[in-house]
């Protein structure tokens, strides 16, 4: 392995061991300073940066397409292989970058904007988790490597969703959202699986693997599945506006940078494969229009600066799966490094918007004036209504995926739960519901 | 006699040794209880050493289980730790241990027999429940007949030279069948598993559903015995066995009970091993074996941890609202969280790649089961994520003057298990390795399909 490869491996690796030593360190009962986490965090990135930097300037003056890392198979059996390769390529390189810089501003904003905050610890080393798991799904030359990176930036989503966890709003709403990203993960899971099966790989890192135009529109239409749901398309957009739970510095670096553009990042990386099928370029396009409307609709009823910023990154990645979809793939990787910068400026300012606005009329000395007429006031006032309402409950996309989905489950459930009972003897019965309605010892005693 | 053998009988005998010690001395139960399952640890790893192909899959499980008991020591909660307990557990050990060892039917039968044994009697485990007996009976009386009726047939009693002869035919096929549908608590005969959970001491009848005697079943003698039956009839067990995954994953949706959550989790779990296994191909038997592994430590964990958490805070825990245990027990809420998605697939744990490898194996081999069972293993993430949720975070509560985290003694061992899957995840090619595969026969079975 020479130094560029090593320094690949650095990249994507430090903030996993970061997270590994502090977390080993905690469970066997030391807990660090906020000075030494933030210290540690700010090193870390910093020196992820200077090699970043190294890397791009060699790809640049070299004229290399790639630095490739090559460790073998990570496991095999028989003719089944899990290749364990890293890549950093020009599609890669801009979301490792962005990764690397958010996840570093993001540590220095929250060593303050946490401080004393019950949990600090427990952000950092989520954050860690989670940048480790961004770089490894951006790094990976294969998307066996991609799966795992994917699952860890989904968890550490939802585990800090439910940061604030004394809530019971948090939590229930981490609890739904990852509901969302397992069922649609598994397109993902299965688009791997099916490359394997029809092509005997799914390494990207010396080509796609090889589909005929059926099967890679089965593979794209599955992994559109995972991308949609990791990019909150439409219709699975219910969840975002529940993401806001977290503490504003995590909302920034995963709905408005990194988290939210994982899904385009799929799509551009099997762009080629996308461009075999019209079939599934026009779903992607399809959806990327009906978001984008969905999103600058919705955003404009919000009552809050978080919710309303989330459908605005909303609107814009819709218009980013549209290019994707056209093909314009220059123009999607420049968008995403743009509107992921500027988000993050936005959703950290969020917290200060009062306080930016009092600075505002400060300076200019006077009110400022309203804003510029709306496009919607050109409507009638009948559909303005109309829009009104539905933009108030969000599409009623929660509602059809509660009337469609979740409530028929949860209905078949409880038959199979009547269906197990039936030679159930009455002191389990009777045990069950207690369980069901008697609060625990502790509950008791507190009351 | 060869050192194998003699290992294997030490390593057998040493767990009854010290359960009657335990229960003769009534003193000192769990220093007993560490010392005899330890033995059998050094034992299994040493006789792991000692052999090689087939055989050493025999040793490798004896090792996990023994391992298994030492977590189980470890875990029992002060209250719970009598000797009766603790000589309950070294007797399901060896018996264990007397089963994945033997090669000869009538001693696999013992082993079946005897591991149930401590779940009839009033003094150790017995459940209120009948569903628990029956079910366990029914799985002994069909293994019994099946083990009669080949040794009728003229037949000898050892499972190598009957391999490939098909012995007593379709009848013995189907009464294995059978006592792998009752033991593993296959659909429809699933409901005892839960009650067992439920109803049960949660750490011996978590030994017992992980002794995994159903897939043992599979692997040690329906598959080698009944090449043709199996290959006509498996796709029939598979569809079982993905419909108990569904079923009870499904089931496990709306319960509140996190014990009863935590059996049928497991034992959807367990009927992906049973998938695998039947898939009949390198990838899905090779990830059958490591995932066997994997939901052995992982529910073993989690169960210990909801014991634990019942000794401290209330037996009557629900996961019908949040009792936000974290504040007051955050490493054992860690610990949960990560048997719990490691139990799922979490991605830097061993069961990302078994599941890997399981999917991809039953794809290959029934497509339907393949496509399905990436959602079962969805929908029990979702449920192992709502009683994390509704376990540990919430609003704190404040009935308490001291609430202990997870004991040093607690937290070694479950770090411990923690690491075997973390580490087993990061490294898996030794934990593939044991694993019996013929890959080319397997490869031709499946092209001849």
């Amino acid at each position: 392995m020479d130094l560029w490869q090593s320094m690949v491996v650095f990249v994507v690796l430090a903030p996993g061991l970061v997270f590994a030593a502090l977390g080993l360190l905690w469970m066997l009962g030391w807990a660090p300073s906020e000075r030494t986490v933030a210290a540690l965090t700010g090193g870390t990135f910093l020196a992820s940066l200077v090699a970043l930097a190294c890397i791009v300037g060699r790809l640049a003056f070299t004229g290399l397409p790639s630095v490739t890392v090559t460790y073998g198979n990570w496991f095999a059996v028989y003719d089944y292989r899990f290749p364990l390769v890293l890549m950093a390529d020009r599609l890669s390189l801009p979301f490792i970058g962005l990764t690397v810089t958010l996840a570093g501003l993001i540590g220095k904003f929250s060593a303050t904007y946490l401080h004393r905050e019950r949990g600090f610890l427990r952000f950092f080393l989520l954050l860690h988790l989670f940048a480790f798991g961004s770089l490894l799904a951006f790094a990976a030359g294969s998307f066996d490597l991609l799966v795992g990176g994917w699952e860890m930036v989904g968890i550490t989503s939802v585990l800090l969703i439910a940061f604030f966890q004394h809530r019971p709003a948090p939590v229930e709403n981490g609890l739904r959202v990852f509901a969302v990203y397992r069922a649609c993960d598994i397109g993902l899971l299965v688009a791997v699986f099916a490359m394997h099966h029809w092509a005997g790989t799914a390494s990207f890192a010396e080509g796609l693997p090889q589909l005929d135009g059926a099967e890679s529109a089965a593979a794209c239409l599955l992994l559109l599945l995972a991308a949609a749901g990791k990019a909150a398309q439409v219709p699975f957009s219910g969840w975002l506006p529940r993401a806001m739970e977290g503490p504003t510095p995590s909302s920034a670096i995963f709905y408005g940078a990194i988290s939210i553009h994982a899904g385009a990042y799929l799509l551009l990386r099997v762009q080629p494969l996308l461009a075999q099928s019209k079939l599934a370029e026009t779903i992607v396009i399809l959806i990327g229009v009906v978001t984008a409307i969905h999103g600058t609709i919705v955003g404009r009823a919000s009552a809050d600066a978080k919710t309303s910023l989330a459908y605005a990154s909303l609107t814009q990645v819709g218009v980013v799966f549209v290019e994707i979809g056209l093909g314009w793939k220059s123009i999607a990787i420049a968008h995403i490094v743009g509107h992921a910068t500027v988000r993050t400026l936005q959703f950290l300012r969020a917290p200060s918007m009062l306080h930016d606005d009092h600075q505002l009329h400060s300076a200019i000395g006077s009110e400022l004036s309203a804003a510029v007429n709306n496009p919607e006031d050109l409507l009638p006032e009948r559909v303005q209504l109309w829009l009104y309402r539905w933009a108030l409950d969000r599409g009623h996309l929660d509602t059809i995926l509660d009337r469609f989905v979740v409530y028929p489950l949860v209905r078949l459930s409880k038959f199979f739960s009547r269906l197990d009972r039936l030679g159930l003897n009455e002191p389990l019965k009777q045990q069950e519901k207690i369980a069901q309605v008697m609060p625990t010892a502790a509950g008791r005693r507190s009351a | 006699m060869d050192p194998a053998s003699i290992l294997r009988a030490s390593a057998v005998g040493g767990p009854w040794v010290g359960a009657v010690v335990a229960a003769a001395t009534r003193r000192q139960a769990r220093p007993i209880g560490f010392v005899a399952a330890s033995v059998s640890v050094l034992l299994s790893a040493f006789l792991l050493h000692a052999t090689h192909g087939p055989d050493s899959v025999g040793a490798a499980l004896m090792l996990l289980f023994s391992c298994l008991s030492v977590v189980a020591m470890g875990v029992v909660p002060r209250r719970d730790c009598t000797p009766s307990m603790i000589a309950g557990v070294l007797f399901i050990l060896g018996s264990t241990l007397l089963a994945y060892s033997t090669q000869n039917l009538l001693v696999l039968l013992a082993g079946w027999i005897l591991t149930t044994i401590p779940f009839f009697l009033p003094q150790l485990f017995r459940v209120e429940t009948w569903r628990p007996r029956i079910g366990l009976l029914l799985s002994s009386i069909a293994l019994a007949l099946a083990v009669g009726l080949i040794g009728v047939s003229g037949h000898p009693m050892s499972i190598d030279r009957l391999r490939d002869q098909g012995p007593g035919g379709i009848a013995v096929f189907a009464l294995l069948v059978a006592a792998v549908i009752f033991r593993k608590g296959i659909c429809p005969a699933h409901a005892w598993v839960a009650d067992a959970a439920e109803g049960g001491a949660a750490i011996p009848t978590a030994l017992l559903l992980n002794g995994h005697f159903g897939a043992l079943l599979v692997a040690k003698l329906i598959m080698p015995l009944f090449p043709h039956s199996a290959r006509d009839f498996f796709p029939l067990l598979s569809y079982l066995a993905l419909a108990t995954a569904l079923y009870v994953a499904i089931r496990a949706l709306t319960e509140n009970s996190p014990r009863r959550l935590l059996a049928y989790l497991a034992l959807s779990q367990s009927a992906c091993i049973l998938a695998g296994l039947e898939s009949q191909t390198p990838e899905g038997m090779t990830g059958a074996f490591v995932h066997w592994f994997v939901v052995t430590v992982s529910t073993m964990g989690l169960f210990g941890i909801v014991r634990l958490l019942e000794v401290r805070f209330g037996e009557n825990l629900t996961a019908s609202r949040h009792l936000g245990f974290a504040e007051h027990a955050p490493r054992l809420a860690v610990f949960f969280v990560l048997f719990g998605l490691a139990l799922v697939g979490l991605p830097g744990t061993l069961s990302f790649c078994s599941l890997d490898l399981l999917i991809h194996g039953t794809l290959m081999s029934h497509a339907q089961t393949g496509l399905l069972l990436p959602i079962a293993i969805a929908m029990n993430a979702v449920s192992m994520f709502r009683l994390f949720t509704r376990l540990f975070l919430g609003k704190r509560r404040t009935g308490f003057t001291v609430m202990a985290d997870a004991l040093p003694r607690e937290r070694w061992v479950l770090a411990a298990a923690v690491l075997f899957v973390v580490l087993g995840g990061l490294f898996p090619k030794a934990i593939v390795a044991l694993a019996p595969i013929d890959a080319s026969a397997s490869r031709q079975l499946t092209q001849q399909r």
